[in-house]
């Protein structure tokens, strides 16, 4: 599937958040926690059909 | 079953400081109906820990009522008292207390009751100064905000019997006053006593308490680089002085994130374009960092 590269900049304290985040189990890592965010936003915040 | 302590009544014009154990009740009721009451309390182990306004606007809204906390400043920021009952629930945690140069530069006065200078007689009793006296929990005050988001005040709703219990969580000095407003509506034009009482707290009482959870950052002075409390007025500078602020400097690291098609298009859809512009990587962290804030997905 074609991929396009988005580019975040995270202070430390952001990372710091995230990686507990993924230290919890939510995700394996730091970039798959930012997609799955994404996701999961996506469906909190469905369009209205 | 409670245990009465003390009773009196509070006359027109007067507050007082009152010595409060973790564990007692300070309850305090309406005599004619309709006055407004100012409220402020310490630590009574450490004074520079206050009950503060903000902090309890933040977490309980702008009229804390029964089931409420009193808390104390950052970076204190514990809970002192608790709001066991309100019959009126008209409470107000906005608007500042009232003082004499309000009284003179809007009605011309030379002196009148004001609840700063009421505060700062009834603390004067403790040794506190009239800079000591901090924003009041202002008990039985009708207030809201306007359409314009300007605060307003309106007149009093409460009847004779109706009170407010605050019980202690940490040894505590309390200081109610009357409120001096007879020329404003706050107290209906009238300034009225009150009935003060103090109670040792039932198990019934402790059991209505939530429970609190306590954190690292609630402070204590022994967490505090400078610990003495200052005693000249004028400020001078420490030349040993060096920043420590936290966490500094704010480094910013670029990460690549490679979105599939089907990503890509969430993207699209729920960056806040009129915020962002074009810039997808600032969308992309708004979008992550309000999914954290809305689910909590640790801690
Ligand atoms: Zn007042």
């Amino acid at each position: 599937m074609a991929e396009t590269t988005v580019t975040i900049h995270l202070n430390q304290q952001q990372k710091d958040l995230l990686d507990r985040t993924v230290a919890a189990g939510v995700a394996p890592d730091r970039i798959a926690l930012i997609r799955l965010a994404l996701r999961r936003y996506g469906e909190l915040h469905a369009e209205k059909g | 079953m409670r245990t009465l302590i003390e009773e009196f009544v509070l006359e027109p014009g007067t507050g007082k400081a009152l010595e409060l154990r973790k564990g007692q009740i300070l309850r305090l009721e309406q005599i004619e109906g309709g006055q407004c009451l100012d409220f402020n309390c310490f630590n009574l182990d450490d004074y520079k820990e206050f009950f503060h306004c903000g902090r309890t606007r933040t977490l309980h809204g702008i009229h804390p009522t029964r089931g409420d906390f009193l808390w104390s400043a950052p970076p204190r920021e514990r809970a002192m008292m608790y709001i066991l009952a309100d019959t009126a629930g008209a409470n107000d945690v906005m608007f500042p207390r009232c003082s004499a140069n309000l009284y003179e530069s809007v009605y011309g006065y030379d002196a009148h009751t004001n609840c700063q200078d009421i505060q700062a007689e009834a603390q004067r009793e403790y040794g506190l100064t009239p800079d000591d006296v901090h924003d009041s929990f202002n008990l039985f005050m009708c207030t809201g905000v306007d359409e314009n988001g300007r605060t307003y005040i309106t007149r009093q709703v409460s009847k004779p019997g109706d009170h407010v219990e605050l019980l202690a969580l940490m040894d505590v000095l309390a200081v109610p006053n009357i409120c001096g407003a007879d020329v404003m509506r706050t107290s209906n034009f009238a300034i009225r006593p009150a009935k003060v009482q103090i109670f040792a707290a039932s198990d019934e009482d402790f059991a209505a308490v939530p429970p609190l959870r306590s954190w690292r950052t609630q402070r204590t002075v022994a967490d505090f680089k400078v610990k003495a409390i200052r005693t000249e007025r004028k400020l001078a500078r420490d030349p040993d002085y060096r920043p420590e602020f936290v966490n500094t400097p704010i480094d910013y690291e670029a990460i690549e994130i490679a979105l599939d098609a089907e990503e890509l298009a969430l993207l699209g859809r729920l960056a806040r374009r009129e915020q962002y512009g074009d810039r997808d990587g600032e969308a992309l962290r708004d979008i992550v960092f309000s999914w954290w804030e809305e689910t909590r997905p640790i801690g």
